[in-house]
């Protein structure tokens, strides 16, 4: 199994306060909460324990994008990924993702992520990702269109990589006479793509077939919906196009915390992590999913399974209850995640190891104390340890 | 303004609206359709229709009322032609002469006022008159508004209507799974046509003097989502247009007050579109 760090560089410092006065941490919370010197500290702070994780022997440390926020201040994860880029030498670099469709331009992305990867001799894993619903709002793209440009922008940047230029691209949302990308990407015959989600399934589908076979990452989730999701893309792959989805395909993220006993555990994380879910996750429904953003059967599906982690208050124990996070002594995190990857086979496992406000020592203790206990167990998991297919998928 | 004494004798002459499909160039559109006299296209909003349009049965007294779903709202054809107002104009160009509609009085509340004006910009030649409710369309800068996509569902209630008959029209919607479903389906439609820029087409003032037939304006006067400044700044922009308000309303005269919304539209006809 691949194991690596994961950061959303949370606005830490943020007065919770804003919960009384504003209904979300997002699109509408007014960026004077944002102290341009406290984000100094945090993202350099943030850097530093990606840094770390690299240098403690992590397969891979990665990044995402949102959008005015305060639970994510990375925008652009390529600025993130190419200050780590001459900072690491062997870790890969996954930026999980960035939201080519969200630009009039998804063009300028691709000429960045080949940077990187020239830069970094491979190392770099691309995301591609529709961008939460929040974003619709925050960037006015149109989120009826989010579908369809995704697909689009997918395709442009894949032949920007692959094509010899110059050529025109001609899309129904994307057109360009001369496509010639300076420079080319160092993998070939492009970096890795990966998919993560929180369960769409036409992403799944569209992840799965046979021209892509994309890693699906299932962002965090109740470990029913993480079970349902990962068993459905192997079904998919099954039933649909007809082969056998490798493990390798297969992805899960979850915040992780590792201190000596369960107990202590539970209490260390327990403050930082309901801020996660409880003020920094503060996103109402209408935000969540715009109109048009997803199909009318996964709005029925969202609405009917209550999938979504935001939305409801959190405490930890119902965190660790639902299995939205790992949270335990090494012993009780190694053996959940051997016995998760027992049920559902995941080759490729994402740590959010710093959350909400975990501060500077715990998150450092929890790197390496996960870094040393519990990873190299997880390591040398393979398919062989994966049970199959047992349950029933998705529809 | 006409209010609660609307004459008995016009309340007999109003009928239900019937459905039927019509086909416009291989997209289907369910159309509504009631009353005698002169043809009326109501050009619904965001909100899209459900039947309860009380407005809509008042002005089947004095006309031949056809209110379609635009494609992808209701029960019609979502079209892939289809992808914003502008193209929605070229459609009901194309609807209008499929149903062979001549001498026509437009009346298009929300979006389907912005869709009115992006059909009279390019040809009024099947246009009588145009009558603009709370019509969204123009930009006018500087003049905040309130967001109906982003707000709460309560909140939104309060932007569409002044009082609380907004709870009756929502109940409306939950009467059945399809109503539910087509509910959500009119959401998505509308932020298809109507998301970014939100509402309207920065470019459509300057088009505006191409609109060469009597035009009526009529504004909720608690109207949020489409301030007063716009129905004043489309007045100011359209060569002889006349504005009337209407009062205790928000965004849906056709609901909230529907009486006062047909006889503004009926007055107006008899009068300066003759």
């Amino acid at each position: 199994m691949k194991i690596f760090i994961f950061h959303l560089m949370p606005y830490a410092n943020l007065d919770m306060s804003y919960a009384e006065k504003y209904r979300a941490a997002w699109v509408v919370l007014p960026n004077t909460y944002f102290d341009p010197k406290q984000g100094h500290e945090l993202y350099n702070r943030y850097l530093d324990e990606l840094e770390l994780a690299a240098e403690l022997g992590f397969d891979g440390i990665s990044v995402n994008e949102h959008h005015q926020n305060a639970y994510g201040l990375m925008p652009s994860p390529v600025v993130t990924a190419s200050a780590l880029s001459r900072r690491t030498k062997n870790a890969r670099i996954a930026i999980l993702g960035n939201a080519f469709c969200l630009r009039e331009h998804p063009l300028t992305l691709a000429e960045e992520h080949a940077m990187i990867d020239c830069i970094t001799g491979g190392r770099l894993i691309t995301g591609m990702v529709r961008g939460i619903g929040a974003e619709y709002f925050s960037l006015g793209a149109n989120p009826a269109y989010s579908h369809a440009r995704f697909q689009e922008a997918h395709d442009l940047v894949v032949e920007a990589w692959t094509k010899p230029g110059p050529f025109s691209f001609e899309g129904n949302y994307y057109h360009f006479d001369y496509v010639n990308l300076w420079p080319r990407p160092f993998q070939q015959p492009h970096p890795p793509i990966w998919a993560p989600s929180t369960g769409s399934t036409e992403t799944i589908e569209w992840a799965a077939h046979p021209s892509r076979k994309y890693v699906y990452l299932q962002a965090y989730s109740p470990t029913q919906s993480v079970a349902r999701y990962l068993n459905y893309y192997r079904e998919c792959a099954q039933r649909t196009y007809g082969y056998t989805a490798s493990s390798n395909q297969i992805g899960w993220s979850t915040p992780v915390y590792v201190s000596d006993t369960d107990e202590k555990a539970r209490e260390e994380a327990k403050p930082h992590i309901e801020i996660l879910f409880n003020k920094l996750l503060r996103l109402p429904f209408e935000m969540l999913f715009p109109p048009g953003y997803l199909s009318a059967k996964s709005l029925k599906n969202m609405r009917s399974h209550k999938h979504s982690v935001s939305g409801q208050e959190h405490t930890i124990d119902t965190l660790i209850r639902q299995g939205i996070i790992v949270c335990g002594s090494p012993d009780t995190v190694r053996r959940q995640f051997t016995e998760t990857h027992r049920l559902l086979g995941f080759q490729n496992l994402l740590c959010l190891l710093q959350f909400g406000t975990l501060p500077r020592d715990l998150t450092e203790k929890n790197i390496r104390l996960f870094a040393q206990e519990v990873m190299p167990a997880l390591q040398v998991l393979t398919d062989k340890e994966y049970a199959g297919l047992q349950v029933q998928a998705a529809e | 303004m006409l209010g609660a004494e609307w004459p008995a004798k016009t309340r007999q002459r109003e009928k239900p609206l019937q459905h039927s499909e019509i086909d416009v160039r291989g997209c289907k559109i369910n159309v509504r359709r009631g009353g005698k006299g002169e043809p009326l296209l109501f050009l619904h909003g965001a909100q899209g229709l459900n039947g309860h349009e009380p407005g809509l049965e008042a002005l089947t007294a004095d006309f031949d009322v056809i209110a379609p779903d635009h494609p992808g709202f209701g029960k019609s054809d979502l079209t892939s032609a289809v992808e914003d107002v502008g193209d929605l104009a070229l459609f009901y160009l194309d609807l209008l002469e499929a149903m062979e509609l001549r001498c026509v009085h437009v009346v298009g509340q929300c979006i389907g006022g912005w869709l009115a004006l992006e059909i009279a910009i390019r040809n009024t030649e099947r246009i009588k008159s145009l009558i603009l409710v709370n019509s969204a369309g123009i930009r006018v800068k500087g003049v905040p508004r309130v967001d109906m996509f982003v707000c709460s569902e309560d909140d939104l209630l309060k932007f569409l209507f002044a009082a609380k008959g907004g709870t009756e029209w929502l109940q409306s919607w939950r009467a059945s799974p399809d109503m539910e479903d087509i509910y959500d389906r009119n959401r998505a439609a509308a932020a298809r046509y109507s998301w970014a820029p939100r509402l309207c087409n920065p470019k459509l003032d300057r088009w505006l003097h191409r609109i060469d037939v009597p035009t009526h304006i009529v504004w909720g006067n608690e109207e949020r989502i489409i301030p007063r400044e716009y129905a004043t700044a489309l007045k100011d922009g359209i060569a002889g247009a006349t504005l009337a308000t209407i009062s205790e309303c928000a965004h849906m005269p056709h609901i909230e007050q529907p009486r006062a919304f047909a006889g503004e539209i009926t007055k107006f006809i008899r009068s300066a579109a003759r």
